[in-house]
């Protein structure tokens, strides 16, 4: 998962399914460029369902990809994701592979 | 896929923005620099010509800018964390205080050493050391800074803006040396009042930045 691509493979083979699918991907990509990104502002940007999203954290968080923190602001419930140092990784393998995978594409057009 | 991750990426840069905010907050310590820049300027005049020195911007800077950077620093974290989001600008802020460190080195190292040993024995400064000067002042390590910011947030209109900047504030405008006032014949007064028309244009740089970094902002969601 966090090794980087090995080009004799097809890249399809090394994505990571908890990675590659659409909303985790884009869950990860928001937490890498946010460092630390709330809840609400996930569910905005990736426009789902509080509870879409709760399902897809709770994959990332048991592949031990993202931390989750429960918190209050005053009297508001906060929920803040961090990428683990693995979360990190795996997206960085996962956007290599998806360049690899179009680069082969484009070579054979 | 990946445009998907660039688009995200690039929503989440520009909510962690708060360029006007560093602009105005830098805009506004130009502008009250220039009372403290008058007030504690010394000049003493002689049939020979003038001797000034500028111990406002001592005074006034070092602590300025470790003030302005916190504010700056606190400004970006408080509207991220409404946001629901992280924030870069630490790292500006701890350039930021660096420059204020700069800037008290360079003053005290200029005031021991220069008075027994004028630079180029007094004669003509060559161009690069007036740039060199420049941009050891306040406005350059402002742009130094600036520079730092939009590398954090991958900012590309902020490098540009601050390329300009930083032109303007080295080639162009003469910071260190002031701009001749006309109808001012008193050289004491001209020396004074010399220094504020280029801190004036500096403040209106960025404050004209701030300005149109607030209007290119996203909507607020």
């Amino acid at each position: 998962m966090t090794a980087s691509p090995d080009t004799s493979d097809h890249p399809v083979i090394g994505l990571d399914e908890v990675v590659h699918q659409r909303v985790r991907l884009g869950i990860l990509a928001i937490g890498h460029e946010a460092r630390r990104v709330e809840f609400g502002y996930l569910r905005d940007q990736l426009d789902l369902t509080a509870g879409n999203l709760s399902k897809h954290l709770s994959v990332l968080e048991a592949a031990g990809l993202i931390d989750i923190e429960k918190g209050y602001e005053g009297k508001r419930g906060r929920t803040w994701v961090t990428l683990t140092p693995a979360g990190d990784a795996a997206l960085a393998a996962e956007i290599s592979r998806l360049k690899v995978l179009i680069a082969r594409v484009e070579e054979k057009t | 896929m990946l445009s998907d991750v660039r688009a995200l990426t690039g929503q989440v840069r520009r909510d962690q923005r708060r360029t006007w905010v560093a602009l105005s907050v830098l805009a506004a310590a130009t502008l009250v620099a220039i009372p403290f820049d008058l007030l504690f300027m010394w000049v003493r005049c002689d049939d020979t010509g003038c001797m000034f020195g500028r111990q406002g911007l001592f005074y006034y800077w070092p602590a300025a800018l470790l003030i302005a950077y916190a504010v700056i620093a606190v400004s970006y974290i408080r509207a991220a964390r409404d946001r629901g989001v992280g924030t870069r600008v630490l790292p500006y802020a701890i350039t930021g205080a660096v420059t204020a460190v700069v800037i008290t080195a360079v003053s005290l190292a200029a005031a021991a050493w220069f008075p027994d040993n004028p630079p180029f024995d007094g004669g003509p400064m060559p161009y690069w050391w007036i740039v060199l000067d420049r941009l050891v002042l306040p406005w350059g390590l402002i742009g130094l800074a600036l520079l730092v910011l939009a590398r954090l947030e991958r900012h590309l209109a902020l490098f540009w803006f601050t390329v300009g900047y930083l032109v303007l504030v080295l080639l162009v405008v003469p910071t260190n040396e002031g701009i001749h006032v006309p109808f001012v014949t008193d050289p004491a007064l001209q020396l004074r009042l010399s220094t504020v028309l280029p801190q004036l244009i500096v403040a209106a740089a960025l404050l004209a930045g701030a300005i149109g970094f607030h209007r290119a902002r996203p909507g607020q969601r």
